[in-house]
């Protein structure tokens, strides 16, 4: 692990942690609603705590925006060329279509400067234990970052072994 | 648009056989089983037979013999192929290129035997399983068996009833992400078996409203179709088809002592003796009479030298019979088909009955038994007439009738296979794909819809 | 499958299906399309006869091809030249191939085959078909490339002398494939485009591995050089049409072949032959590559899933003894598989 990977994920561990203190709680603006209040443009402003906002570098930031029964968690991955642009792109969205599989995760990132993000609420605390689901995020953020430089150095490597296969049907 | 002139590709993969072709044939082009044999991580050390960078390994007279082999009617069985010829494009001990390390349909059969490749099946009970095998089997058909840039072809795949869209979503997702082809069409397999039915003279107008008899190598399915729309709630299914009457005249074979008892002859005999009887007890004593019913199968080995005779006798009609009488067979499973379809019309909303006992249609290898829709005709006409024979007595009515038809036609293998290629080749078919400009905007969801073809 | 065989399988096999079924005294009647890469069809079918019977001892083969007028039109030649080019490339004796009177309508080339004569081992160089066509040009430009590098020689000149004449072959809608020839060497330079943006990255990525892998390993520096640029090499400018708006998209990959590529004809047709199938194995390996990273996802989306459910608080026992019960329900067929429904 790199010099200054450990502090970021340790920052990002802590902060989640303490954002993650969820209550069950009605909506205020609509009879018999409860609804993530993080996802819903709203007046009552007093329900939204202020979001943390965790950057290692310009590519990789993590957004935390908690709020009194869900938090957001928005996460930009490394992406360094366009390549990896690329991969992130299809990896976050293959993940995304599979939604269904990971309760917490968001089917599409809040805005375009993130590449996923998760939502969680007081229901996914109440059957989750918080401990375990901040495990997840943080080894969602460093295996993502393993698969991306994996998959990259895989097309490389086809890419190299495809070409001199070819070539090589000229060599007689 | 580059892709409108190309023939459309039609693939019906199913449990047992894939049937892969181009619109506008009247048969398949390859029929082999829905098998991929992968290079096992064990046996692929022992494997030195890796000079694929050679570049000697193109030859292109010596590797291709070995495919010329006819389209199989088994999903067990392979023409034998030589084994040899496979190993020419040995990608083990090449590390990171394991996944092109691999081979489907016959070939996948004859790599299993040399023992580095492990066997899979990723379609099970209709459904695919798993993801990673099949999107491989789809590369290897489209590239090698098919020869086709999928770029520049639509595609029409099929899928069972009551397949969960997520499985539509996870296919449009290889399709256009893995291959980008052209355009992409999902139809139900029944609904082609009722499109298939269209080139049958009994058939008068071309609706897509009918029953659909479809009995492959697993599982009889009894499908009600209701203007291209399957009612999923009346589906109902029999634990019968191709594989158990196999298994019931080996059984019967080995009671009786053959010479030969596997399950390769065993088949070989259902495919060509076996016949629907109209009636069992009066077979018996025609056997009786006539010695010349009983037949004989002749087992030779590969090299032709040895020859076993196998006697044919009384499963000649006793095994089909098991669709009609299953309690000679099983103990658990004692419902007729034809009380089964019977049931399953029943259970269809009353306005569309008239005409799903109008258009019974028979599709899959299974019901390719002579005389198999003639008795099936007969049996649930016994049943339907009873019936309203009760209801006028109670009501004291007359009833106008309702007309029995069960339809069997030439294409009734392929049925489905068929009924594909026949939709495909019509001009509209492009316009109801959806390409993959429409899936590049939309995403993986659009394909939880098609627009069914107008019936003209 | 690394290398796509050159060889349409298909063909092999629907024709020798027509063979065997025609020496067992039973000749099926066919009417078949098998197709081929870039917009190439072959038409198998059983004719007629002028009176409108069927003629069961013929089979005629027909093909299109995309890149048909584009050869004619490139090589000046005319249509009959053409076919006894093709009809001599099939080697086949006269008394199984010959030319039908006129081309299948909607089809480019037609030969008649003989099913008394047709042997199995015909099959090969029928299934070759679409090389032998796209190989058409390459004939003219080996003949120049000769007679310039006798040239050389005989005038004991210094320095080398280029061809005029390019050959522009259309293979496919948007994407051409240009020949020259000079008294040292043949360029072939592919122009193709990629309709996915993702496509297009993971191309430059292999395309870049085809320029550089000459240079990296040894045991294949004879094989042909690989250029690459966004822009027409300066050879084939004059001939290069329809470029794509955006500079991204226009792709040229040029293979300069050495005499060694071009010794004799055996060594010229695998050169050829490998030369064609470039643009079908590049763009397969593309998808193959895709094809693979989605298995990896796949096994990624297990992994995280299984780690998310360690989260879980785990229910008292009752759920396990339910899902017990249910297993016990599930019905089995007669041979012991399990029902679906």
């Amino acid at each position: 692990m790199s010099q200054s990977l450990k502090p970021y994920l340790t920052a990002v561990r802590y902060s989640l942690t303490a954002a993650l203190n969820l209550s069950n709680f009605s909506s205020q603006e609509v009879e018999r609603h409860n609804r993530p209040e993080i996802e819903v443009a709203h007046q009552s402003m007093e329900l939204l705590l202020n979001p943390m906002h965790i950057s290692r570098n310009e590519h990789e930031q993590v957004l935390i925006e908690p709020s009194v029964n869900s938090v957001r968690v928005s996460i930009k991955v490394k992406q360094s060329d366009e390549i990896e642009e690329i991969l992130v792109h299809k990896f976050t969205r293959f993940l995304e279509q599979r939604a269904e599989n990971f309760y917490i995760l968001r089917r599409v990132p809040i805005n375009n400067n993130y590449s996923i993000s998760f939502l969680i609420t007081n229901q996914h605390t109440e059957t989750m234990k918080v401990n375990k689901l901040v495990d997840f995020i943080i080894e969602f953020m460093e295996e993502v970052d393993k698969e991306i430089s994996e998959m990259k150095l895989f097309l490389n490597a086809r890419a190299r072994f495809v070409a001199e296969a070819y070539l090589s049907e000229f060599v007689y | 648009m580059s892709y409108l002139n190309n023939p459309a590709v039609v693939m019906d993969n199913g449990t047992g056989l894939t049937k892969l072709g181009f619109a506008g044939n009247d048969s398949p082009s390859w029929v082999f089983p829905t098998a991929i044999a992968t290079a096992s991580s064990s046996g692929a050390s022992t494997n030195t037979n890796a000079s694929s960078l050679g570049g000697s390994s193109s030859g292109l007279s010596n590797t291709s013999k070995a495919y010329l082999t006819a389209n199989s009617t088994s999903a067990t069985n392979f023409n034998n192929l030589s084994t040899n010829a496979l190993l020419s494009n040995n990608l083990s001990g090449k590390r990171g290129t394991e996944d092109l390390d691999f081979y489907i349909g016959n070939e996948a059969l004859a790599a299993s035997q040399t023992g580095s490749y492990s066997l899979n099946y990723p379609i099970r009970h209709g459904q695919i399983e798993n993801w990673d095998h099949m999107e491989r089997f789809w590369e290897n058909s489209i590239f090698k068996y098919l020869r086709t840039e999928p770029e520049d072809h639509c595609f029409l795949l099929t899928e069972p009833p009551l397949n969960p869209p997520e499985n539509r979503e996870q296919i449009a997702e290889i399709f256009f992400e893995s291959f980008n082809c052209a355009g992409l069409y999902i139809a139900v397999q029944a609904v082609l078996a009722l499109a298939a039915s269209w080139t049958s003279p009994k058939v008068s107008d071309r609706s897509l409203t009918g029953t659909v008899i479809d009995s492959g190598d697993g599982v009889t399915h009894v499908i009600p179709v209701a203007e291209g729309y399957v009612i999923g709630s009346a589906i109902k299914n029999i634990p019968i088809a191709g594989r158990d009457i196999t298994v019931f005249i080996q059984q019967l074979l080995r009671e009786r002592g053959e010479v030969d008892a596997s399950l390769r002859t065993a088949e070989a005999i259902k495919q060509e003796y076996c016949y629907v009887c109209p009636d069992i007890v009066k077979e018996f004593n025609k056997f009786d009479r006539e010695p010349s019913k009983f037949a004989q199968y002749i087992v030779e080995n590969q090299e032709k030298t040895k020859r076993k005779v196998v006697d044919v006798g009384y499963e000649r009609f006793l095994a089909p019979e098991i669709f009609f009488s299953p309690e000679i067979a099983s103990s658990d499973f004692l419902t007729p088909l034809p009380t089964l379809v019977d049931q399953t019309i029943q259970a269809c909303p009353i306005d569309v009955r008239k005409g799903l006992y109008n258009n019974i249609v028979l599709s899959g290898g299974s019901t390719m038994f002579k005389d198999f829709g003639r008795r099936l005709q007969r049996d649930l006409k016994s049943l339907v007439n009873a019936r309203i024979q009760q209801s006028e007595l109670s009501s004291g009515s007359k009833s106008t009738g309702v007309d029995v038809q069960v339809i069997s036609h030439r294409r009734q293998r392929n049925a489905v296979w068929f009924g594909g290629s026949l939709l495909a080749q019509t001009g509209e078919f492009k316009s109801y794909c959806h390409t993959k400009q429409d899936y590049d905007e939309y995403g993986p969801e659009i394909v939880r819809n098609f627009s069914l073809f107008n019936m003209v | 499958m690394l290398h796509l065989p050159s060889n349409n399988l298909l063909l092999q096999k629907t024709i020798n299906e027509a063979i065997e079924a025609y020496a067992q005294g039973k000749p099926i009647i066919l009417d078949r399309i098998v197709s081929d890469f870039d917009h190439t069809t072959f038409h198998v079918s059983t004719p007629e006869t002028n009176n409108g019977d069927i003629d069961r001892e013929q089979l005629l083969l027909s093909i299109t091809t995309r890149a048909w007028a584009s050869i004619l039109n490139t090589t000046n030649a005319t249509l009959p030249k053409l076919q006894e080019f093709l009809l001599a490339k099939l080697q086949l004796p006269a008394n199984v191939a010959s030319l039908p009177q006129q081309v299948e309508q909607g089809y480019d080339f037609t030969v008649a085959l003989n099913l008394s004569a047709l042997a199995v081992e015909h099959l090969d160089t029928l299934s070759l078909l679409k090389v032998y066509i796209l190989s058409y040009p390459f004939q003219f430009a080996i003949e120049e490339f000769v007679q310039l590098s006798n040239a050389i020689v005989d005038e004991a000149e210094e320095g080398i002398k280029q061809s005029e004449k390019i050959y522009r072959i259309d293979y496919r809608n948007d994407e051409s494939f240009y020949i020259r020839s000079s008294s040292d060497r043949i360029t072939v330079c592919f122009q193709t485009t990629f309709q996915d943006e993702t496509d297009q990255i993971f191309g430059k990525v292999f395309i870049q591995e085809f320029v550089d892998s000459r240079k990296r390993n040894r045991s294949i520096q004879s094989s042909p050089q690989v250029l690459y640029s966004n822009e027409p090499p300066l050879e084939i400018k004059s001939e290069v049409k329809s470029l794509s708006p955006t500079k991204n998209n226009n792709n040229f990959i040029t293979f300069v072949l050495f005499p060694r590529h071009l010794s004799n004809p055996e060594l010229q047709f695998k050169t050829i032959s490998t030369l064609c199938l470039f643009r079908n194995y590049f763009h397969y390996h593309i998808k193959c590559s895709k094809a693979y990273l989605h298995s990896r996802m796949r096994y990624r989306v297990g992994t995280f899933v299984k780690v998310l459910n360690r989260a879980k608080v785990e229910k008292a026992d009752d759920e396990s003894e339910s899902a017990g019960t249910k297993k016990d329900l599930e019905r089995r067929t007669f041979t012991g598989k399990k029902m679906v429904y």
